[in-house]
């Protein structure tokens, strides 16, 4: 499993990399879809190894982030949008969308209804962020819990179809419970995103200001003139 | 959405403004359960931004009859101890909304905002080609239907392919004038990978292309700026919830006089390296800003002139009448006649102070416009909890008679949620509850122009212009001008800005002069002379907002006293109310709340032995309002955590728990007195 070996370099290994030509890149990487279809989980799965059967809807925290030593010249800091409670309607304000360069769109294979509402999101999702050249994000379609039993079957030659046809990148079965195909899936969208990257290179604009502590303590050192 | 809302929260907030989604930040941030809706399907209420077919759509809702219908259904569902204040069906606060198209409009092209209804983003690239007439897209219909009473987008339409050169100057040549009608469409139809503007076969803007890059605008329905020292820049910071937000800063600030749009010098370098000053102005120039920078502590220099206006004090002061006009209108941004000289020197001194923070001029903008910024509270809100609704009505709030209190909503859904404390914005209240209240409008237009006002070495300019009343008794206008850069418009054009105290009965009426003065309707734009060419208009919008700031509490008829009403956008240039109202008090109490809140943001970590600032939070609500009770409940929970209450003696005690950073000394000690009084 190569996504996962390149994914567990642990805080020491980051730390390390210290060979000059190492490029560093920095990803938003949205995580959306229905209630309960295990956002969360997959992101605690992917991140920390962890899965817990108690639901949880996530407080405080924006992110997750997972720094993944992509090969001997990249370093790819991920960062896992999780969508807070007021997702669960719906509703997204654009600066969780803000800058995204890649999404997962989750459903609950047990219940056909979150299925429903992959085009909702995936159209959402479309309307509020773009690549700079205008193109979609690269976008992979989770179908998660496939250790539970299916609420109704798609065929692999479906649910191929239905990517094609929504501009979904590609989809994987996934199982956070059983960590089944999370680190493929994370692997194939980065590989998605890089790809990207290297034809449209993000054009960094050097003046926008980020208003941070740090600004404000800088700022009044160099006041007294 | 099948979920159905849990029935009960802490605080429910209604209307996803600026003020609404502080308070919603707050609370949440503080460990209250917050529900928050808008009955609009977008964040922001009169604060949000749209993209322009976001924007084609909106004005479409506000031209529609519009006759205030009240919700009805809820009378059922109350109960006989209880009582129902309707809440208003459909928004109010904008009127006279009137669209012109000055672009040259094919109207056989069928054009659409990529990506904005699109549901098959594979097809992207051909979906705005060779569509069937089916495909005939609303926004392009609509504005043609909307600008049929005016006469200019007739003439707009029929002006042959003349070269107007927008600013590809080797390629304004006679090849471009004969491209045919067909060439043009082609030109306009470039796929969406492929960057529409740079084109070089392209020689002007056409309203296929604003509406095919429709998502790169973001227009703000309110058009403000940020102090960088401003209130709103603080709370952004304490509370973290700048870390959603980045900021460009305001290039120049621009000054009209006779005629002509200038650059005005402020900071020290700008005034030494201005070319348009003598020598003796700028020393004038700099003693009179280095007075105002301090200004208190000269009070001889001004004394004398605290009766008089500001503009009569520049008078006195050396200074020609250039930079009178400058310090007055573009410096202290102030009214020549109503501004005495301390709100002057005032305005003055926080201008300058503001400067060189993060840039050149004292003003930030957010990129994506204003309308990130309620987004931002918002989203810190749901981090911490805050349950999200759009599209979301409430019929009503549910008062028990007994208490006087409002104990619930009922949601257009019927469903009853209740809460302890409720924060409704001014539109959703009923003409029955506001019969007493005056309101003010605001007068707005937004443009697309294809040039700066003022033409510079770089094209991306963030400009700030006064422009000085017409007439005495008429109003300043503000202009704002944005270039592509703040991602608030498509590449090649800018976005501007204008806002004014409305005084004749339309925006349109007290706008356009400024309009002319500044733009030329894209029309008329070939018999202009090249060098003298003002900047071509491409579209126009005007609109009056209702500026529903600075109403007293009182003026709203039966309200019950755990709701609390915030303001819609004001025309000041700052948020300052915006923050300060969060306090919800009249104004002698609202620098209490610019301590409250920050507090309630504080990082909860290692405050386990004190009060949690939630409870804080209450405790300053109840406090303004007078209804502090020292056997309160909510004051024993507050002081449970710390001490057993029965050990106190008095409130005084319970005073000195609170940490001292909330509270300034003198504020402190009305505190103090206040409780005292209580105990008594």
């Amino acid at each position: 499993m190569a996504g996962g070996a390149s994914g567990e370099p642990g805080p020491g290994a980051a730390a390390g990399i210290v060979v000059p030509e190492t490029q560093e890149h920095l990803f938003k990487v949205l995580v959306i879809g229905e209630l309960g279809v295990g956002k969360t989980s997959i992101i605690k799965r992917y991140v920390h190894q962890l899965f817990s059967q108690h639901y949880r809807a996530t407080i405080g925290v924006d992110f997750a982030l997972k720094v993944l030593n992509w090969d001997s010249k990249t370093l790819v800091r991920l960062q896992l949008w999780d969508i807070a409670g007021q997702e669960r309607f719906g509703n997204m304000t654009r600066v969780y969308y803000k800058e995204a360069v890649g999404a997962f769109v989750v459903f609950d294979i047990s219940r056909e209804s979150t299925f429903e509402a992959v085009l909702k999101w995936k159209n959402d999702l479309d309307s509020k962020v773009q690549l700079a050249n205008g193109i979609p994000i690269p976008t992979v379609l989770l179908a998660n819990k496939c250790d539970q039993n299916k609420d109704n079957s798609h065929s692999p030659s479906q649910m191929d179809q239905f990517c094609k046809e929504n501009g979904f990148t590609g989809w994987f079965e996934t199982s956070a419970k059983d960590n089944i195909n999370i680190d493929e899936a994370v692997r194939f969208l980065v590989e998605n995103i890089l790809a990207n990257y290297k034809n449209f290179p993000n054009e960094d604009d050097v003046d926008k200001i980020k208003l941070d502590h740090t600004t404000l303590r800088a700022e009044s050192k160099s006041q007294c003139c | 959405m099948a979920d159905k809302l849990p029935s009960e929260f802490d605080v429910v907030v209604i209307g996803t403004g600026l003020p609404e989604s502080i308070i919603a930040a707050a609370c949440s941030r503080s460990g209250q359960s917050v529900l928050h809706v808008d009955s609009r399907s977008y964040y922001g209420g009169n604060w949000a931004s749209f993209s322009f077919s976001g924007l084609l759509s909106w004005i479409k809702e506000y031209q529609e009859e519009n006759n205030g219908e009240e919700w009805t259904a809820w009378q059922e569902l109350i109960l006989e101890t209880e009582e129902g204040v309707a809440l208003r069906k459909k928004d109010q606060t904008i009127q006279h909304v009137e669209v012109i198209c000055y672009a040259s409009q094919d109207s056989d092209e069928h054009v659409e905002e990529v990506g904005a209804v699109q549901k098959n983003p594979g097809s992207v690239t051909s979906a705005s080609t060779n569509d069937p007439p089916d495909s005939m897209v609303t926004a392009c219909s609509d504005t043609s239907e909307l600008t049929t009473p005016l006469s200019e987008p007739e003439a707009a339409r029929e002006v042959p392919d003349v070269d107007v050169t927008l600013g590809n100057e080797n390629h304004g040549g006679d090849t471009d004038c004969s491209q045919s009608p067909l060439e043009q469409e082609k030109a306009g139809n470039l796929p969406v990978g492929e960057d529409v503007v740079d084109a070089p076969k392209k020689n002007r803007i056409t309203y296929s292309q604003i509406v095919k890059e429709g998502r790169r605008f973001n227009i703000d329905l309110t058009s403000k700026l940020l102090y960088s020292r401003g209130l709103l820049i603080d709370l952004l910071i304490k509370s973290n919830v700048s870390r959603y937000a980045e900021f460009k800063n305001v290039t120049r600030i621009l000054g009209y006089q006779e005629g002509n749009v200038l650059q005005v010098p402020c900071s020290r370098a700008d005034v030494f390296n201005s070319k348009k000053l003598t020598m003796v102005e700028k020393r004038m120039l700099m003693k009179f800003l280095t007075f105002c920078l301090d200004y208190e502590q000269q009070p001889d220099e001004y004394k004398a002139y605290e009766e008089c206006t500001f503009s009569e004090y520049l008078k006195t002061q050396k200074l020609t009448p250039n930079l009178q006009h400058f310090v007055l209108h573009s410096i202290a941004m102030t009214s020549e006649e109503s501004t005495s000289t301390l709100d002057g020197l005032r305005e003055t001194q926080n201008f300058l102070r503001c400067l060189g923070r993060y840039g050149n001029t004292p003003f930030l903008f957010p990129l994506y416009g204003q309308g990130e910024l309620p987004q931002c509270f918002c989203r810190m809100c749901a981090v911490f909890g805050g349950t999200y609704c759009l599209s979301h009505a409430v019929q009503c709030l549910v008062v028990d008679k007994e208490s006087g209190k409002c104990k619930a909503i009922i949601d257009h859904f019927g469903q009853r949620i209740s809460a302890k404390y409720f924060i409704v914005e001014d539109s959703y209240l009923t003409e029955k509850t506001c019969s007493n209240v005056t309101y003010r409008q605001i007068s707005r237009a937004v443009l697309i122009t294809d040039q700066s006002v003022l033409k510079a070495d770089s094209d991306q300019q963030i400009s700030i212009l006064t422009v000085p009343p017409v007439e005495p008794g008429s109003e300043a206008v503000r202009v704002v001008e944005l270039c592509s850069s703040t991602m608030t418009c498509m590449k090649g054009t800018y976005l501007v800005h204008l806002t004014c105290p409305s005084s004749k009965k339309t925006a349109r009426e007290d706008l356009e002069s400024v309009v002319q003065k500044l733009f030329t309707p894209y029309a008329e734009a070939e018999l202009e002379n090249e060098e003298l060419k003002k900047p071509n208009l491409l579209w126009a919008l005007y609109f009056n907002m209702r500026d529903s700031s600075d109403i007293s509490r009182e003026c709203y008829n039966d309200l019950p006293s755990n709701v609390y009403v915030c303001c819609g956008p004001d025309g000041f240039l700052g948020n300052k109310n915006a923050v300060k109202q969060t306090g919800m008090y009249s104004c002698s109490m609202s620098s209490f709340w610019n301590s409250a809140l920050p507090c309630a943001y504080k990082p909860t970590s290692g405050t386990t032995s004190s009060p949690k600032p939630s409870l804080i939070l209450i405790f300053l609500l109840k406090f303004s309002q007078n209804t502090l009770d020292p056997s309160d409940t909510l004051l024993r929970n507050v002081f449970s955590r710390v001490l057993d209450l029965n050990s106190l003696s008095s409130a005084t005690e319970m005073l000195w728990l609170f940490p001292p950073y909330l509270f300034s000394q003198g504020q402190h000690n009305s505190l103090h007195n206040r409780c005292l009084i209580k105990n008594c």
